[in-house]
């Protein structure tokens, strides 16, 4: 399947589905989503039906009412099972009017990876509000993520997509675990008689599905309205944030690729811009300036003795720049402020967790009382349940 | 010596800067600054303010408030001494700080709280803090039984009203007149009121507030109206402005066609602020029922100064009278049917301190009678005369008071002079008797006569004045009613009941502590009265020899070049309460020497002045006329008084009156009654108002607190109807989050539609 | 699979319209929105952080969506931010939540309701 996909996009990498290098480009520039032209109804139409989508909004809304844990004697798991079916009917529907648009219109669609990738991303977010056990809520929520990870990677977000699952799925979640294990008592088998009571049922599902999905109604036609104004992307390769034009200022990545290809003699390197350091290549011609530097001036700056341009035919094939060149550039040129602000935080939230974890607490005596009956509770029906 | 010196270098500057020949003086334009320790004046007092509202915060219990009181006071009156010294003639304004200064366009409102220093402020600043000297002292004394208890308040409001009174007489704009004229409002209140557990002290408080406020109602539109009219309030600036200056152009022939009814009306409005402060028909009632202040009080605030508050006004402001057509008869009217009106009711009252009040009300009007006769010099210095001697009379009658428990009924005490320490209260009461009743050669004789001779002079008044010379003969009649009554004759009294109950437990000593003081029924020979220790006498005798020198005021001072002929008239001529530098010279002299180019005075009917109707009597100077006719009226009304209230009186309760009183039918008891004024207006005025204000008490109640009820229970309503959402759960502030943000979506998308697509 | 992660393969990505980003931001909606319901409907405070936390993931997944249509790097440093902040929420929360637990030896998140907060 991968190797499929691969095939068939190849030269795109793991891009976004049906554009191939030259032909969309060209078109997403002939046709452009000015104000005039474009408007919301255009964008959604291109996608799905409206009605269609609030339709599917509507049929979501009854499901996920439907689907919110309450209680098995009024009726909590049947109501389950028919919420789940009406949310996969709903997504049923959404795939087929989603590629029932996709055949009859020419405008480009995600890559198929998409469908499962927000089938399972979906589906695991409501299982885990609806699961009335909350390692399980926490389990789903890991699928969800790991999904989301693979729409990061439809997304040219490989990195992220990674930290993602490290960060999230290794590290946060596994916090919640933790604790999820360390303040509940799970109870064993599937009575829900047995369950906290803060699991065993939702509060006011009805309403919560209401207003939740009045606002995803509200938040796609305003999205589908506001895209329908992006600007229209461009290669511009004087920009930093262009193709390999990144490179210009990795000048050292750049001498190890080429040292990598042996296409640096001893002594060479790229040549660097004596005002800003940055290395001296033509990202759209492809060639590349090599120099031979033998100390230094008087002033410091390099003594260059002999200088030469690498050719477009030289230019080895792996030199470019790539998603975590670009992040990392990105993160450590444009937000250093960031950088130190989300330490601070981090910072914080370590000391405010410690001083919060280690107070102890003195419980009262009658609730002491309360949980001691609770636990006998639980013990003798263990022991019941043993007999 | 210095005095004099100094008065003639005054009176020369004066000459200097009223030349008497257009009939306009000319203030000067621009006032110099003064210096800054004449700020003294009213703060030295304001300070004894402060610091006996720290005693009384600190709840001292000793005379020490008196103490700070009096010192302060007096240096007060030692800088207003050397003000005086130091005046060289041209008025100079002292500035304490910037007050208003407001400026629009090309107009501005200035009114800096800073002192204007003339020869006017000057004269009634000596009386005002040399009066409050000796009256804090008497009052040390006086008050001496609420050691501990009120004196503390007591003495911060005389000290804040001495302040007041400062700012009313030294301020240099109308502003600054109005702070001081309320000021003085506050402290009569808290003063009359002093006894605040006493109904009828507190009523009295009330009724003086409340008449005065329609006084200072007319007063504040005036000051407004003057405002709007002439574009300032400073005096400097509004006496030298060229509007007034050509109104009194035109005053001064006769054409008050020629000045605007807005101008004019100033005057009548701060004429009505004067009639309630200086307790003028028909706003005098409540004057009399001040008496029940402490004695002290009576006679600084209701006899000697604010009461001339209203004085001062005018005289301050007589260039604005002038150019009124109306507003100086009114004030000459008013006056003489005050002054009729107060001497009938005083001839029939009994309590000596009510006979004094309304002596005092007959004699506020004497001197606006002499404003309104165009001559301002006269009203001022009857305000002198009478500052004294009736501050004399009244701390005299407060001795009575204090000695006697309260007795103040002229028909329970007798022969006081033979009582051993009680002379010389009866000698004060004696001195401040000739001189009220105007016995020859005393100064009250001057100077009413100096009013009474002008209502013969200003054509048009002669009735006015011959209501005026029997009104005189009257309060000779009534003045010496009082002193055979309680000075001379047998010797017996009965103590009161009021005030002094508990005087006997503390304070005077063991002699007095036997029941007398609680039964006013007793008889003589139980009760001791206390004589007057050496304060009250101090400022007795000081006041007397004061009352006595006054009449020389009469003989020093004359200015032939600026053609006054006293002293009360060099300085007031010096000032802008000036008649004769705005219409120049002394009229009658102008008339005596030129006949021919007699200006008109503007005042009065229109039309030509007849010599035989100036003069009706003697023809010649009237002034000299009037020393003859008062004269012999006062010494009738002594005479009288002696004939029928001391010849053959073996009682103290029955004199020859009593059979005489009986032909006069029910009018000696209409008399005692006050004429029933007091019952009209409760008729006309209080009763109406208390009718209509039950109407507005259940207006108020039932709507005005309806409707605001109905807008104190729609917020209960509402928090009840959004209470439940502060419920604590987290969720539920999560779905208003969440709903809220639908809606804002909603809201945002509907204006993007509208506005026709995204751009 | 190696060969999809090969470096040729991880060339500068090409412009898209935004109908191919456009069923993403809807994925990116919807997981918001099922998340907020969770929260909403949810008596367990882990749980309630959980759907805090896939509230987050939706709005990653917008930002790494919108990001690749501008071809720029910004969305995806804005993700690492979101990361940040997600770890330092969930430190402290669950520390709360331990502490709460503690308290009421209950996970409701209307255990605390008198505090009317």
């Amino acid at each position: 399947m991968v190797r499929v996909v691969d095939e068939e996009h190849a030269s795109l990498g793991i891009g976004l589905g049906h554009n191939t290098r030259d032909g969309p480009v060209r078109r997403v520039c002939s046709k452009r989503f000015s104000p005039d032209f474009g408007n919301e109804r255009d964008t959604v139409e291109q996608i799905i039906d409206p009605i269609a989508l609030y339709l599917i909004c509507g049929l979501g809304a009854a499901g996920v009412a439907l689907a919110l844990p309450r209680r098995d004697r009024e009726g909590g798991r049947t109501m389950t099972i028919v919420g789940g079916l009406l949310l996969a009917v709903t997504f049923g529907l959404g795939a087929l009017m989603l590629g029932l648009k996709a055949g009859a219109s020419d405008s480009p669609l995600p890559n198929y990876f998409f469908y499962p990738f927000a089938a399972i991303g979906l589906g695991g977010a409501l299982r885990m509000i609806t699961h009335k056990r909350p390692v399980y809520s926490a389990l789903y929520f890991i699928m969800t993520i790991i999904a989301s990870c693979g729409m990061y990677l439809l997304l040219s977000a490989e990195f992220m997509a990674f930290a993602l699952v490290i960060i999230y799925a290794g590290a946060i979640l596994i916090t919640y675990l933790f604790v999820i294990m360390l303040a509940t008592q799970a109870p064993t088998g599937d009575k829900d008689e047995l369950l906290d009571e803060v699991d065993a049922e939702a509060r006011e599902p009805y309403l919560a599905s209401a207003i939740g999905f009045v606002l995803i109604g509200l938040l796609t036609a305003a999205m589908f309205r506001g895209i329908g104004d992006l600007p229209q992307p461009t290669r511009d390769t004087t920009l930093p944030q262009a193709e390999d034009a990144v490179l210009l200022n990795l000048p050292r990545k750049v001498d190890r690729v080429l040292e990598r290809n042996d296409l640096l003699p001893e002594g060479w390197r790229v040549a660097r811009d004596a005002e800003t350091g940055r290395a001296i290549l033509d990202v759209d011609a492809r060639t590349i300036t090599l120099e031979l530097v033998d100390g230094e001036d008087a002033h410091g700056h390099p003594n260059v003795i002999a200088t030469r341009v690498l050719t477009s035919e030289e230019w080895p094939a792996d030199l470019s720049a790539n998603n975590l060149d670009r992040l990392g550039y990105n993160l450590l040129n444009d937000h250093p402020m960031m950088i130190e602000v989300a330490g601070i935080i981090l910072l914080m939230a370590m000391l405010g967790a410690t001083v919060l974890a280690r107070k102890h607490v003195e419980l009262e005596e009658d609730l002491k009382a309360a949980q001691a009956r609770k636990l006998g509770a639980y013990i003798g029906d263990q022991q019941g349940g043993a007999s | 010596m210095m005095t004099s010196s100094l008065l003639n270098s005054m009176v020369s500057t004066v000459a200097a800067i009223a030349p008497d020949t257009a009939g306009n003086a000319a203030q000067p334009a621009a006032v110099g600054h003064g210096p800054s320790w004449v700020l003294l004046i009213p703060f030295l007092p304001f300070a004894g303010f402060l610091l006996n509202a720290l005693y009384a915060a600190f709840g001292v219990k000793s005379k020490l408030p008196a103490w700070t009181t009096v010192g302060l006071l007096a240096c007060s009156f030692i800088a207003t001494l050397s003000m005086f010294m130091g005046y060289d003639g041209t008025p100079y304004t002292v500035q304490a700080f910037e007050w208003f200064s407001i400026h629009y366009g090309d107009k501005s409102f200035v009114a800096n709280f800073s002192f204007y220093v003339d020869t006017l402020t000057i004269y009634w600043m000596l009386f005002v803090t040399g009066l409050a000297t000796l009256i804090a002292l008497y009052a040390s004394e006086y008050m001496s039984h609420d050691v501990g208890q009120g004196y503390n308040r007591f003495f911060a409001a005389f000290a804040l009203f001495v302040v007041s009174m400062s700012c009313l007489v030294m301020g240099d704009n109308l502003i600054m007149l109005y702070l001081g004229w309320e000021g003085v409002g506050l402290c009569s209140y808290l003063l009359i009121g002093y006894f605040y557990k006493k109904p009828s002290a507190v009523a009295a408080a009330k009724k003086a507030f409340i008449v005065n406020r329609i006084g200072d109602l007319g007063l504040a539109l005036g000051v407004y109206l003057t405002f709007v009219h002439f574009g300032t309030v400073q005096y400097a600036e509004l006496f030298a402005s060229e509007t007034l200056q050509s109104y009194m152009a035109a005053a001064s022939h006769g054409d008050f066609g020629a000045i605007p009814g807005e101008a004019q009306w100033i005057a009548l409005l701060l004429m009505i602020g004067a009639f309630g402060k200086s307790a003028q028909f028909p706003l005098y009632v409540w004057l009399p029922d001040a008496m029940e202040g402490p004695t002290p009080v009576s006679a600084l605030i209701h006899a000697a100064t604010m009461v001339t508050a209203g004085v001062y006004l005018i005289a301050r402001m007589y260039p604005v009278f002038l150019v009124s057509e109306n507003a100086l008869p009114i004030v000459a009217w008013i006056g003489t049917i005050t002054a009729f009106l107060a001497a009938t009711i005083g001839m029939a009252q009994f309590d000596i301190k009510r006979i004094m009040a309304y002596s005092t009300v007959s004699q506020l009007g004497y001197m606006f009678a002499g404003l309104g006769f165009l001559t301002p010099t006269g009203g001022a210095y009857h305000v002198l005369t009478h500052a004294f001697f009736k501050a004399l009379l009244f701390l005299c009658c407060g001795a009575v008071m204090h000695g006697f428990a309260g007795q103040l009924d002229l028909r329970k005490l007798s022969g006081l002079w033979k009582v051993k320490g009680w002379g010389i209260v009866s000698l004060g009461m004696l001195v401040g008797c000739i001189n009220l009743a105007g016995v020859p050669f005393t100064a009250g004789y001057f100077s009413k006569d100096t009013i009474l001779a002008e209502a013969f002079v200003t054509p048009g008044y002669a009735f006015l004045g011959w209501v005026l010379i029997l009104t005189a003969g009257l309060t000779a009649y009534y003045t010496f009613r009082v002193f055979f009554r309680v000075f001379v004759g047998p010797v017996e009294y009965h103590p009161g009941d009021e005030l002094h109950d508990h005087d006997h437990d503390h304070g005077h000593g063991e002699e007095h502590s036997h029941d007398a003081g609680q039964h006013g029924d007793h008889h003589a020979d139980h009760f001791h009265p206390h004589a007057p220790g050496w304060a009250i006498n101090t400022v007795l005798v000081v006041l007397t020899g004061c009352s006595i020198l006054a009449t020389g005021l009469y003989f020093v001072g004359a200015d032939k070049d600026a053609h006054t002929k006293h002293y009360a008239d060099t300085m007031v001529s010096a000032s802008s309460a000036s008649y004769h530098s705005h219409y120049g010279t002394h009229a009658f002299e102008y008339y005596e020497k030129d006949p021919e180019h007699y200006p008109q005075p503007g005042h009065g009917p229109r039309g030509s002045i007849d010599a035989p109707l100036a003069m009706p009597l003697t023809g010649g100077d009237p002034h000299k006329m009037m020393y003859y006719i008062s004269g012999v009226v006062g010494v009738i009304g002594i005479a009288l008084a002696w004939l029928l209230h001391y010849h053959g009186r073996t009682k103290a309760s029955e004199c020859k009156m009593d059979a005489i009183a009986k032909r006069f039918g029910p009018l000696p008891r209409w008399a005692e009654n006050k004429w029933y004024v007091d019952e009209l207006y409760h008729a006309i005025f209080v009763k109406p108002l208390r009718i209509i204000s039950h109407v507005f008490h259940w207006v108020d109640k039932l709507l005005v607190d309806g409707i605001v009820n109905v807008f104190g229970f729609l917020p209960r309503v509402f928090a009840w109807i959004i209470r439940p959402s502060q419920s604590g759960v987290l969720q539920g502030y999560a779905v208003s989050m969440a709903g809220g943000l639908a809606i804002l979506l909603f809201v945002v998308l509907i204006i993007v539609s509208r506005a026709g697509g995204a751009s | 699979m190696l060969q999809i992660i090969q470096p040729a393969q991880l060339a500068f990505p090409e412009p898209v319209e935004a109908s191919v980003i456009a069923p993403y931001l809807f994925v990116s909606a919807a997981m918001f929105v099922i998340g907020l319901v969770g929260f909403l409907t949810r008596k367990n405070m882990i749980i309630m952080f959980l759907c805090t936390e896939l509230m987050f993931q939706a709005a990653g997944l917008a930002l790494i969506a919108f990001g690749r249509h501008h071809l720029g790097a910004d969305g995806q440093t804005f993700v690492i931010f979101v990361l940040c902040v997600a770890a330092a929420e969930a430190a402290m929360a669950l520390a709360l939540v331990v502490l709460l637990f503690r308290h009421r030896e209950s996970l409701g998140a209307s255990a605390w309701k008198e505090l009317n907060g």
